[in-house]
């Protein structure tokens, strides 16, 4: 195809707006980790030492040496997953019976669930606190995760129907007839046909959890049981000019395994972004 | 996913499902044996009570309790001893609260507008990109993206210390380098609004950006090569061909981006509220404290407010 003159001038105009883009999205992360390599001097000098001409390592250093990060990071590893994979076990059947069974109530039932997450956390919040108080549930990991899964369930109970749908209904008939029960066909042939599903609804519920800020924030007061955004959060607060630095050190710390882990697995997770909305 | 059904033979399970037709003698037996228990699991509710269960318990429950709490004297840590209007007559008689339910309504809108503007605006530059084969446009997409992945609470701090008014401020330095004067983005609190509103659409445009450009994947090429062979002018083509067919994506994504856009607080909390020592404990309890006794449907923009009014109000 023979591109015209105007079609090259503009692919440059396009090629300048996507750099300029890209330039708009990547400085704030950059200007963090040109923080993060700064000596404390060269904090103070601002934009004029974007490059850094004493870099160094330190502030990683001393952030990693701090034994309270480690079980930070622990914390949110546990948190995460653990909510993530309690959210897709406890939204996988749920989702199987709003896709395969036909029952009264099952609009309203579904757009239910969908304006659960219209409630926002800060809402419930008081009434949860004095809820997990009595039953005892403040301060644990246990609690924590409980109220993660139920963060994670109304969006992931969306997404897998929307992979269950895609799996043809014929396969749960052929099963019938070969005498399958209801909970063999949906462990034996649903769950695996779904898989990549499965899979993506996991990983968003990850990130998100790793993002996960106010639940743990009233959840969990003491030190040793806080994941990293409660931690960040705590350290930005106490931290003076003076450890700029530190503090961006350890925010950027914070960010690079959610940033790793979208990265390695971006096709799940474009998956699991697009998979409700486009098929209205 | 779909296309699985077209092609029967390619599918792994056709091999399980296929004996269905031979041994179907086999089911009688089965079924016998699976008894009460599959006769309860036929129906939909034990599926679905794990999960309405975990709802019922910590969304459903924690919402009616925030209305009667509303209209009781109920504290955050002593139970209520009587009902009372205070709580809803402080609350609306409060004068803060037109400022906090302003301040909400504008940067929700503003959040929510430039958010889809500017994804819509990306998810077209990157379809325009890819028509003529342009490279990188999957790293640009890749950035976009991983701004969305940044916790909320790291966004805060990051867009913190770009505005930050100190001299490790990233865009005050850079403005004193260009012999720009500074400006008070968080101090003043009208630039505040504006900077709160800067960051969640830095994070939040990559949503809008991936639904609206898997919308505009769907558009059939041949419309705009009808189009084209119309002499349809760019507008043109925008107005009446992309538009129309992204109706319903629009609609989804203004929902969705609505919703987590009210839910937003940690980026705020963090901007504004974590750089000074000792603030982090009182906005902890000050505005729980204060919401046990004006707690309502409400409550969710006043605690936020809570912390924005102390900077905003």
């Amino acid at each position: 195809m023979v591109r015209s003159r105007a079609e090259r001038v503009a692919d440059w105009a396009v090629y300048a707006a996507m750099l300029v883009l890209a330039l708009a999205f990547l400085l704030p992360v950059l200007w963090l980790a040109s923080l993060s390599v700064r000596t404390q001097a060269e904090v103070f000098l601002g934009a004029a030492r974007f490059i850094p001409e004493a870099p160094t390592l330190d502030n990683f250093v001393r952030v990693l040496r701090d034994g309270g990060f480690q079980s930070y990071i622990w914390n949110t590893v546990k948190l995460a997953s653990l909510g993530a994979a309690g959210a897709v076990a406890l939204a996988a059947p749920a989702a199987y019976a709003l896709s395969r069974m036909a029952f009264r109530g099952k609009g309203p039932l579904m757009l239910a669930v969908l304006s659960v997450q219209m409630v926002s956390g800060l809402v419930v919040l008081i009434p949860l606190y004095r809820f997990m108080d009595r039953l005892g549930l403040l301060e644990s990991h246990f609690g924590t995760t409980l109220l993660y899964i139920a963060a994670g369930i109304p969006v992931t109970i969306w997404l897998l129907k929307v992979s269950f749908d895609a799996v043809p209904r014929s396969l749960d008939d052929a099963a019938a007839m070969d005498g399958l029960s209801r909970v063999e066909s949906f462990a034996l042939i649903t769950l695996p046909l779904a898989l990549p599903g499965l899979i993506s609804a996991f990983i968003l519920n990850l990130i998100l959890n790793w993002s996960q800020f106010l639940i743990p924030f009233i959840m969990l007061s003491a030190d040793d049981k806080w994941p990293i955004s409660v931690a960040i959060f705590r350290f930005a607060g106490s931290t003076s000019a003076a450890t700029t630095q530190l503090l961006a050190a350890a925010c950027l710390l914070a960010i690079v395994p959610a940033l790793v882990i979208f990265v390695v697995l971006q096709r799940y997770i474009l998956a699991a972004l697009t998979a409700g909305a486009v098929k209205e | 996913m779909a296309d699985q059904s077209a092609h029967p033979a390619k599918d792994p399970l056709a091999r399980i499902a296929a004996p269905a037709i031979t041994s179907a003698d086999a089911t009688p037996v089965r079924q016998r044996r699976a008894g009460a228990a599959a006769r309860i699991l036929s129906g939909p509710l034990p599926w679905l009570l794990p999960a309405l269960g975990v709802l019922g318990l910590f969304y459903l429950y924690p919402i009616f309790e925030a209305v009667r709490l509303a209209f009781t004297d109920a504290r955050l840590f002593d139970t209520e001893t009587q009902l009372s209007m205070r709580s809803i007559s402080s609350m609306v008689g409060s004068s803060t609260l037109g400022v906090i339910l302003r301040n909400t309504l504008t940067y929700t809108v503003a959040s929510v507008v430039g958010q889809i503007a500017l994804g819509l605006a990306i998810a077209l530059l990157v379809m325009r990109a890819e028509r003529a084969r342009l490279r990188g446009t999957l790293a640009l997409r890749t950035i976009v993206l991983a701004a969305w992945v940044i916790p909320a609470i790291a966004n805060g701090i990051i867009w913190q210390l770009l505005f930050s008014e100190a001299p490790f401020g990233a865009i005050n330095s850079a403005l004193r380098l260009m012999g720009v004067a500074p400006v008070a983005w968080l101090s003043d609190p009208s630039n505040a609004m504006t900077s709160a509103v800067i960051a969640t659409i830095w994070q939040g445009t990559a949503y809008s950006m991936i639904l609206l450009y898997a919308a505009l994947k769907t558009i059939d090429p041949a419309l705009y090569e009808a189009a084209a062979i119309d002499n349809a002018r760019p507008w043109e083509r925008f107005w009446f061909i992309t538009l129309p067919h992204l109706r319903a994506a629009l609609v989804v994504n203004a929902i969705l981006i609505l919703i987590m856009t009210l839910n937003m607080f940690d980026t705020i909390l963090a901007l504004t509220g974590a750089g000074q020592a000792g603030r982090p404990r009182s906005c902890r309890f000050t505005p729980m404290a204060r919401c046990s006794r004006i707690s309502n449907w409400g409550a969710g923009p006043r605690c936020r407010c809570c912390c924005w009014s102390s900077r905003w109000g």
